[in-house]
Parts: C-alpha cells; structure tokens; sequence
C-alpha cells in the first residue's frame, strides 16, 4: 500500500472516530501502571485481608472504616482493588505475548517469502498446522505440554499468535517480491539483510501493525480463559480472569458481584482495544476485508 | 457511411459538469462537457489518464461511484433528461436501452456461473416473454454472432475456460443481447493483444452496420479510434478540447493539443526508404552507425539454445496456455546496439529479458555475457549476471520502492552498482541533470512523482549502476502516449551516450522500428522470425510477422 | 480434483501424525499418573512399581509412543485412571451432549449472522451498518466464560426463565441420549447453545458484510447492473453464491472452533459433553481421556477442514475444473 494511498485516506477519515474508546484505554492503562499508589488494599499481601469480611456486598463498610465500593471476594480482598492489580497481571501477559508474537511472526514471514523454497515450506506447514486449529485447542495443548505459571501463559499465547502474523506477513511480503522495485534491488546484489530489512520489511509490515490491537484483545481473553479453567496464573497473584472464576461459586448463591464487575472491567478493556484496533484497521484498510 | 441524421439526436450532454467530492475537498471532474450521439454513430473518446473520459461513460450507463456529484447541465435520451425523470423510468430506461462493455475481460462476468446462464438471464431481463427455449436459442444465436465456436458447448463453459478474446465476444453478446440503442465501451479492447483486438473492432463495426446501434467508445488508443469512430471527442482535464468526424480530426486537427497527441503517436514505416525520425535519435545513431562497427564487433550477449518449461499450476484465470515458456531461444546483442524483442502476451517476451537480467532461471542453454559464460540454470550466483545487466521495468508505480526517498534509492544503485563512485552525489546530480530530473526529487518520496518521472528516475537508477546490458521490458506501455515518446528517446540518448547495449522488448511495432537496429519475433515461447528493421518491415514473408503488422491500425501507418 | 482429494487428505494425516506427537509428549510431561492409580498415603514402593509396569510407564518414551499409536489405529487409547471405563467409550458417550449444543448453537449464529452481514454490506455506512459493525465488535470482546456466567445470571438466578445448568430430561433414541427431543432438554440447551452462538453471529455477520462488499464492488456485478438486472436477482444469483464460497469455509472451520470452545461453556453449565470431560481429565491427570478428547477434537477440525476445503472446489468452478 503506498504511502499517498494511506495519507489520502488519512484526509478523508474523521479523526478520531472512536475517541470514547482511546479514552478509556488510556484511562485502563493508566489505572494498571498506579494500581499499588490508588488501590485500597494490596490484595497479594495477606496481612491486609481481613478473611472475616469475606463476600461482602458492594457499599458494605469494612472493618477499619473504608467502604467496599464493589464487595469483597470469598476471601474477604476488596474487589477493586482486585480489580486494579489484575489488571496488571491481564496487560502485562498480553503485552509481552502480543509483542513477541508479532516480532517472531513478522520475521519468520518475511524470512519464509523471500527465501521460498525449504525454509517456506517448512514455516508454512507449522503455520498451517496452527491455524488449522482453534486457538483455545492450541492452548490448551500447549499449557498441557508446558504446564502452569505466568510464563507458561505467556509462552502459550506466543505459541498461538505468532502463526497469524507470520501469515499475513508472508502473504504481503510474497506480492511486495513480485513487484519490480524488488526485481532492481536484487539486480544490484544488495546484501540479503539489507535488502530484507530496508526493503521488503518495511513494506510488509503494515497488516502485521494492525493486528496488533486485535491480537492484544485476543491474548487477554485467551489469558483470562486459560486461568479461568485453572490452567492459568496462579491463583494467589489473580488476573481478572481468575478472579472471575472465582467468583462462580459465589454466583450460584447471589453473590453476583465478585465476578460481576471484575469481568464488566475485563470486557471494557477487551472493547476498548478492539474499538481502537478497528478505528485503526479502517483507516488503513477501507475495505475492512480481513476479520 | 452511416450519414442518415435525424433531426434529433439520440444520445446529447449538453454542459455536463460533475465533481468529486470529498470530505477534504470538491474537485470537478466534467466541466461544461457537450457531446451529440447520433443513431448508428461510433463516437470515440479519447483522452490522456485524468481527462475524464470514463466519468462521461459512467455518468451515461448511470454507474457513477457516489463520491461523483452530477452538479450542473444535463443528459438528454432522446430528448428527454435523463436526471429530470424520477428514479424508475431512469432505471428502466437505462437497462433496456443503454448496455455497457467494461476494459477487464477478466472480471465482467461471474466467476461462478456458466456463461450460457449469464447471457440468458441477460436475455430474460430484456424480454421477459420470450420462453424458455426461444431465450436459449437467442442465446446461441447471439454467441455465433460474435464469433464463439461450438456455441452449444460453449454455452456450458465458465468464464475461466474461455481466453481472453472470447470472453470479451461473450461480453459483447451480453451487451447486445437487449437490443440497445446506446452501448458504452470503455476500453473494450486495451486488454487485449493486437491481434485479437482488430478482430473484435471490426466484430463492433460489423454489429453496428447489422443493427443500427450507437456506440460511445472511451479509449486512450489513438489507433482504436482511426479503426472504428467516425465521430471523435478529445478530452483533456475535464474538458472537450476537439471534436469532429475522425477523418478530418486526424488530417487536420485544429488545437495544438490534439496536434501533439496525434504526433506523439508511434507510426510503423512499411514503405522501405530511409527512416528519418527526429523524435528518435537513438535509432539513428545506431543505425548510422549499422555499416562500420557494430556489425562487425563481436556480440556482447550471446543467448544460444535457452528452454524452459513452467512448473506448477496455478488456480484462477487462465490468460496464458500452459506449455513450454521458452524453446530454444537464440539471439544476439552488438555493443552499443538497441535490439528489439517483439510479441504478444504469452510469448515469453518477458521471461527471456528476466532471464537475461538474471531474476529467472532456464532449464537448459548457454548465455556469453561479453566473453564470460553464465550458468542459467543456477540462480544468484556470485559474480554471475547479477549485476551486469540492470533492467527497466513496465509499470514505475511498482519499480520504485514507496517507502525510500528518490535520493535513497539512486544512492543504493550507485553504491552497489558495478562501479561506485567516491562521490555519489555529483553522479547522481550528473544523471539527473541529462534526464531532465530537478535535484528536489531526490528528497520525494515515488507517490509524489507522475507516472513518467518515476519512469526517468528508473532509467537513472539503471544508469547509475553503470552495467554493460540494460533490459526494458515494455518501458512505455504503462505511460500516456505524449510521456511515451519522452521515455523511448532518453532511452535511445541513454545507449547512444553510455556505450551500453540494451533489449527493448516491446508489443509495439512501431516503437521496436524507430528504436532498434535488430528486431526478434516471439510466438508461444519460440523465436518465429528476426533480422534488421528493413528486413523484417520490408521484405519478410513469415506468415506470424504480417499478421502482426497487419493488426497494426492503418491510419498510423506509413 | 482427484488430486485436490488426496492432497487434502494427505495433508490432513500429516497434521494428525504431528499433533499425537505433541500432544503425548506434552502430557506426557505433567504428573504422573500412577499417583491417580494408587493410594499415595498406603501405597508401598512396590505397589508403585507394580502400578507403573501396568500403566506401561517403564517403556522408554518413544516405545511408549509407538504403542499408543498402534492401539489409537484400533480406537483403544487406553482405560481412564479415574472412570474405570475404556476411554474411547468414555468419549463417545459424551459426544452427543457436545454435538447437539454445537449444531443447535450454529443453527443459530448462521442465518442471524448471514443476515446481519448482508444487511449491513447492502447498506455500507449507514446508520444500520455502523450498529450492526460495532454490536460485532463488542460481541467479540466478551470474554465467553464470563458470557456464561452472565447469561446464568440473568436467564436463570434472576428471572428463573432457563435452567442454570445440567442436561436436564433426555429422550434416548439410536443407543444414545438426546436433549433436544425433550423440552425440557431444549430448556436446557438453550442458555449455553446462546453463549456458544454470540460471538459466531458477530463473527459470521462481519465476514458476510465484508465478502458482500468487496463482491458488490467487483466489475461484474456492475455489469450486470449494466445489464438491467433487478437487484433481488443481482443479490441472490450472484452476489450470494460468491460470498457463499469464505462464508462456506467459516462457518465450518467455526463449527470446529465450537467443539473446542465447549470446553468453556460446558465446564460452566455442567454441561456433561466432552469439553467438560477434558477439563476435568486434565485436572485429574487421566492420561488416557486426555489423549482421546484432544486427539478426536483435532481429528474433527481436521477432518471439518478437509471437507470445508472440498466443498470450496465444489462450490467454485475454478477450482473444480482445473486438472
């Protein structure tokens, strides 16, 4: 796509056509980052949990006068502040995944377009293998294999996002070599690094850009739902997820609230960045033609 | 001569204005366009890119994208406005009685339904009480009538079973199939290779002289419009710069842009005698040159026995016939020679250029680049082709990377070429001065340039990189014609200046005669006819050569 | 198309050969199982050792492999740890639960989203459009468990209108129990075939919008508007069939995606299908039912796209006559 094409769309778009949602995901991010400065109770430290108050309702006063706007969890934490450290845990996972997955994605899809032949195919089946696959199943086959923990997690997201970028990096990057200015630099015997990485790189990184915010949302609710069904982050450092599931037993009583308002946050940070990857995506692609 | 004029005409736009609005701006498209069709007229339009010529043809079938804004003047069918009359009479008018044929054969009829369904439900359309088998049998009439084989089998075929040419006949069926009395073509035959070209013109003219129909073509082909128009609009940024019957249009045009249109057309000389063309003096030196020293200097490319055969299949439209690309190829490249390589699409023109350059590979053959012998069955190997030869490819919107200023990507061809220089830019400040290049390009980035500048800063790149054999693969063909002439003579200044040698491989006869002192036939991957320009539009018998050259349009031969 | 056939099926045996080898290397390395089998606090060393050779865990790895591999061929992946039951048998006593959610959830995603899309596509960035484009989005973003647990709230705990979960009564017919035939079953399927279907609506509904699109725009339908064909005809002879061909292959590759996201919905319902069979196999470490569940999930998806695949060439006479 040139970059005329793309600044004459820029012209005709309105900016900003989603300013709620960029407003709310600076606001996340933000809250994420002074979580331990504006939290009310450190929910890792078990000194502050005062168990007696455990599922509390929301507006109930607590013990030492602070009045627990949403609840208390079945442990007696304060479900805001649960909610404000498990949304460190939630960014944290998805960004390193999301931030490595692209990169290995992107690499290996250039490097399989350019060289073809073996080093193609072989990229390419394992991509095929993946994407052949739900995304849930390959998780879950990856946390089986690697087991539990944050890092696993991580691993396991990065398992299953890198085969996407990789894709549509290498479907762009295979008609970038196909076009003739390729053809002129091959003709100067330009070094292979130089010619991937100031040549068909930057032209074929753009579909792999806007996934980004799409993946990022992704690798949030895969995270979530991963330690949803407890194959997740351990449950003593809860991510918004885990802490959903563990209010599902509280549900079934009335409880509502302990998984509530920790999912109403999570799917708030989902539709954020998905509204802004969106905004993004149509702006570079009018014909919103992918998912 | 159709000249039974009725008093009024059929088709008239009367100061038709339409801009393009966006949200930044509103930019006219049309301004004040008049234009009169009458009954059984063939009107040419023809323009450079950006004249507007496809907006009147859209704005007449009623298919205008709706950024296009109808802001003043009016269309008259028949006398009657089209835009005055409410929505549905409009419609309808425009279905039965105004039919359209698009340039892209490829893309106008449904990939997914048989072209017998596609011509019937056409048929339906137009005459709802015609049964079911009087609809088939005018289908199968219409299909013989514009030349489709086994018309019955053919009927069951799908749009990617027929080539190119048929499916624009199928195309022109659909078209016809309404009784219209106005057909839009735009471009209907640009797509097509000449030869097939010439026959679906004179299919048009025949189908006009059958049935009385109007024909608004829209072209940017000079020699389509001396083929078949009798009327012609020339159109410039919007306006109508001329119009006339085409005889007297293309004898004695009255504004100098018209003039400078038709002389920017390239002309094929048939009658044998000297070639004195001032617009190419590249060819003139070469062949001043042809009785002392190239001919007798030892070749600096010799290609002998190159074959190679295509692997894989591919889904999708078949445009070529899966066979053998290349057979047995030979030829010969003098030193400060221009030799030309001329064919259709499917010839592989194009693949012995990139096998030349170096890009492909062959499956057997031998090429001697200035004494030195190059393995072409191995690719990208050191201090093989790669390098020696630089290439000039066919559409600059794609030679050019988007995202490297100009400066940034002549630098490269400096450096990395065959000879870099200390001092990149004063070379490149030297080139770009011959080419006519400011020296404010080399901070642009390829989208700010137009077509024909980024076509020069190829030809700068190619210089730059000082190689011994430049290949142009249909340098022009992506280019308007007044920017076409530019190109071939800095071209032919280029090999004239440098000393190098270059291939010109080219579908146009009479850009390969001016340009080039030996000349290669190719058909279906062979070489089917060569020698000098003199011999081959002269004196050649080969049956392929003079179906080419009598595909050529009459009027812009000599 | 005979090559297309045996392309498609030979890859899908590689993909299935891959996959056995990771997936029984990777459980392979978590827990050991022998601890489901015996007592821990009573067991003696040797019960222990008795218990591994009965497992066949003292083999070396790849033996292992290779006789898991020649049962798999016959359909014996070996007794669940915890069931007591062949493990295969296991499985396909709780696929009808699956396969009845999964048909009945498509049965509702497809057409809505279909619908959704087309009327969405027809009306490019209209008012209906941009509602329809960002209800898509949102939908997507629900998280499915917590979808779940909302819809229990709202359709069960609060209003009492659906059952909060289980199977509820079912009607045996073929050897096997089916809910739906039942209403109080249909009761039942209802709430979790919802929370399976949102996220395929939103889905279907933006790829359907986005194939009418991008086929509205292409030059024969402009031609065929040139022809003087009325738009009903234009839209269902033409558009339609050739936004059926991606639709086609979405709708089967996601029917495939709601096998494996029944792990979530069923695990919440209590929905005893096989997703909540593997969940808990997995926590219990019953090897066995593992292995059987994720290998017939990925031989379903696997086989779903194979004939996905062919159904395109069927669909698409590009494909199908090309030799």
């Amino acid at each position: 796509m040139s970059i005329a094409f793309i600044e004459t769309l820029r012209s005709r778009m309105p900016r900003g056509s989603f300013p709620f949602s960029k407003a709310l995901l600076g606001t996340y991010i933000l809250i994420a980052f002074a979580a331990p400065i504006i939290a009310p109770q450190n929910p890792y430290d078990l000194l502050q949990i005062r168990g007696w108050e455990a599922s509390a309702a929301p507006g109930t006063l607590g013990g030492d006068g602070y009045i627990y706007w949403l609840g208390t969890d079945g442990l007696g934490r304060d479900i805001v502040s649960t909610i404000l450290y498990g949304l460190r845990i939630s960014l944290l996972v998805s960004i390193i995944s999301t931030a490595v997955a692209a990169v290995v994605g992107v690499t290996a899809g250039v490097v399989a377009a350019y060289f073809g032949g073996w080093v193609d195919a072989l990229v390419m089946r394992i991509v095929d293998l993946q994407l052949s696959l739900p995304t849930i199943l390959v998780a879950l086959i990856a946390i089986v294999t690697l087991g539990p923990g944050i890092d696993r997690i991580i691993l396991a997201i990065i398992v299953v996002q890198w085969a996407t970028y990789a894709r549509v990096t290498r479907a762009v990057a295979l008609s970038e070599i196909g076009k003739s200015y390729l053809d002129a630099v091959r003709l100067l015997r330009l070094p292979k690094r130089r010619i991937l990485l100031r040549h068909v790189m930057p032209n074929s990184i753009a579909p792999a850009l806007t996934l980004i915010p799409i993946e990022l949302g992704h690798a949030i609710a895969l995270e979530a739902t991963l330690s949803f069904l407890g194959l997740g982050v351990p449950i003593d450092k809860p991510s918004l997820g885990s802490t959903v599931a563990a209010g599902f037993q509280y549900l079934m009583t009335g409880q509502y609230w302990i998984s509530l308002f920790p999912g109403l946050a999570l799917l708030g940070l989902i539709a954020a960045i998905n509204f802004v990857g969106e905004d993004t995506r149509s702006k570079l692609d009018p014909r919103s033609k992918s998912l | 001569m159709i000249k039974q004029i009725a008093q009024q005409p059929l088709l008239e736009l009367k100061k038709l204005t339409i801009s393009y609005r966006s949200r930044s701006q509103t930019r006219p498209v049309l301004r004040d366009v008049d234009l009169r069709l009458r009954r059984g007229e063939i009107l040419g339009l023809i323009g450079e890119s950006g004249a507007g010529k496809s907006t009147v043809g859209n704005a007449i079938i009623g298919l205008l994208a709706p950024e296009f804004v109808h802001t003043s003047g009016s269309i008259l069918f028949e006398g009657r406005a089209l835009e005055a009359m409410d929505e549905e009479d409009r419609e309808a008018l425009r279905s039965r009685r105004i039919a359209a044929i698009f340039q892209d054969h490829t893309m106008s009829l449904d990939p997914l339904m048989t072209i017998g369904a596609q011509l019937t439900e056409a048929i339906r359309a137009a005459c709802p009480d015609l049964s079911g088998k009087q609809t088939r049998g005018r289908s199968i009439e219409l299909l013989t009538r514009v030349g489709i084989d086994n018309p019955r089998e053919r009927y069951h075929s799908y749009p990617h079973q027929l080539s190119g040419g048929q499916r624009q006949r199928v195309v022109i069926a659909i078209a016809f199939s309404g009784t219209p009395d106005i057909i839009v073509a735009d471009e209907p035959t640009s797509a097509l290779d000449a030869t097939i070209q010439k026959q679906i013109l004179q299919l048009l003219r025949d189908l006009v002289a059958e049935t009385g129909v109007s024909i608004i073509l829209v072209t940017h082909d000079m020699g389509v419009i001396s083929e078949i128009a009798d009327t012609v609009v020339v159109m410039r940024d919007g306006l109508v710069v001329e119009h006339g019957s085409t005889a007297t249009l293309l004898d004695h045009p009255q504004e100098p842009y018209t003039r400078d249109l038709l002389a920017a057309v390239p002309r094929l000389r048939l009658s044998s005698g000297k070639r004195a063309d001032p617009a190419f003096t590249g060819a003139d030196h070469a062949s001043a040159d042809d009785d002392d020293e190239p001919a007798k200097r030892a070749a600096i490319l010799v290609v002998s026995g190159v074959t190679k055969a295509f692997g894989g299949t591919s889904f999708g439209w078949s445009t070529k016939p899966r066979k053998p690309a290349l057979q047995d190829i030979s030829l010969e490249l003098k030193p400060g020679a221009i030799t030309g390589i001329v064919g259709e699409s499917g010839s592989g023109k194009s693949t012995i250029g990139r096998i030349i350059a170096g890009l492909e590979t062959a499956c057997e053959g031998e090429i001697v680049i200035d004494g030195t012998r190059v393995d072409v069955t191995r690719r990208r190997q050191p201090g093989g082709m790669l390098g020696r030869v630089q290439m000039i490819f066919q559409d600059p919107a794609m030679s050019l990377n988007p995202r490297l200023p100009i400066g940034d990507t002549l630098a490269e061809s400096v450096r990395f070429g065959s000879a870099p220089s200390t001092d990149e830019r004063l070379v490149i400040s030297v080139i770009m001065d011959r080419l006519g290049l400011p020296m404010t390009f080399l901070t642009r980035y390829p989208h700010q340039l137009s077509g024909g500048q980024k076509q020069r800063v190829c030809i700068a790149r190619a210089l730059l990189a000082r190689p011994r054999i430049i290949v142009a693969d249909e340098p022009t063909s992506a280019l308007d014609v007044s920017v076409q002439a530019e190109i071939v003579e800095l071209l032919g200044q280029a090999v004239s200046q440098d000393g190098i040698s270059m291939l010109f491989i080219s579908h146009d006869l009479a850009l390969v005669q001016a340009l080039c002192s030996s000349i290669y036939i190719f058909q279906n991957g062979s070489v089917v006819d060569d020698g000098s320009p003199e011999f081959i539009f002269g004196r050649s018998t080969n049956a392929y050569t003079r179906c080419l050259i009598d595909a050529r349009p009459e009027r812009f031969t000599i | 198309m005979l090559s297309i056939v045996t392309r498609r099926v030979s890859q899908a045996l590689l993909l299935l050969l891959v996959m056995s080898l990771i997936g029984f290397v990777g459980i392979h390395s978590v827990g050991n199982p022998v601890f489901n089998v015996v007592n821990v606090e009573t067991a003696t060393v040797e019960d222990i050792r008795n218990a591994t050779i009965a497992l066949g865990l003292d083999q070396p790895l790849w033996r292992q492999y290779f006789l898991f591999m020649e049962n798999v061929v016959t359909g014996d992946f070996g007794t669940s740890y915890v069931y007591h039951l062949p493990a295969f048998k296991l499985l396909l006593s709780k696929l009808p639960a699956t396969l009845e959610l999964a048909v009945i959830a498509m049965a509702l995603a497809a057409p809505g989203g279909v619908l959704l899309g087309l009327w969405a596509g027809r009306h490019q960035g209209g008012a209906a459009d941009r509602a329809i484009l960002r209800g898509s989005v949102l939908a997507l973003s629900i998280p499915s468990f917590w979808l779940s647990m909302m819809l229990i709230l709202a359709g069960a705990l609060l209003t009492g209108w659906f059952p909060s979960g289980g199977r509820g009564a079912t009607l045996s017919v073929a050897g096997q129990e089916w809910s739906v035939l039942t209403g109080d079953g249909l009761r039942h399927v209802f709430l979790p075939a919802l929370a399976l279907a949102l996220p395929n609506v939103a889905l279907i509904a933006r790829l359907a919008r986005a194939g009418t699109i991008e086929v509205e725009r292409q030059d024969f339908i402009r031609f065929c508007r040139a022809k003087g064909l009325s738009s009903r005809r234009i839209l269902f002879r033409h558009t339609l069939p050739n936004i059926s061909i991606p639709l086609v292959t979405i709708i089967g590759m996601q029917f495939g995606g709601m096998l494996a996201f029944a792990v979530v919905v069923e695990t919440i319902f209590a929905w005893p299908g096989i997703g909540k069979l593997l969940i808990d196999s997995i926590q219990l470490l019953d090897r066995p039912v593992v292995m059987a569940t994720l290998t017939f999930i990925s031989v379903a998806f696997i086989a779903l796209n194979a004939v996905v695949d062919l159904l395109y060439a069927v669909l698409d006479p590009r494909v199908r006559l090309s030799t």
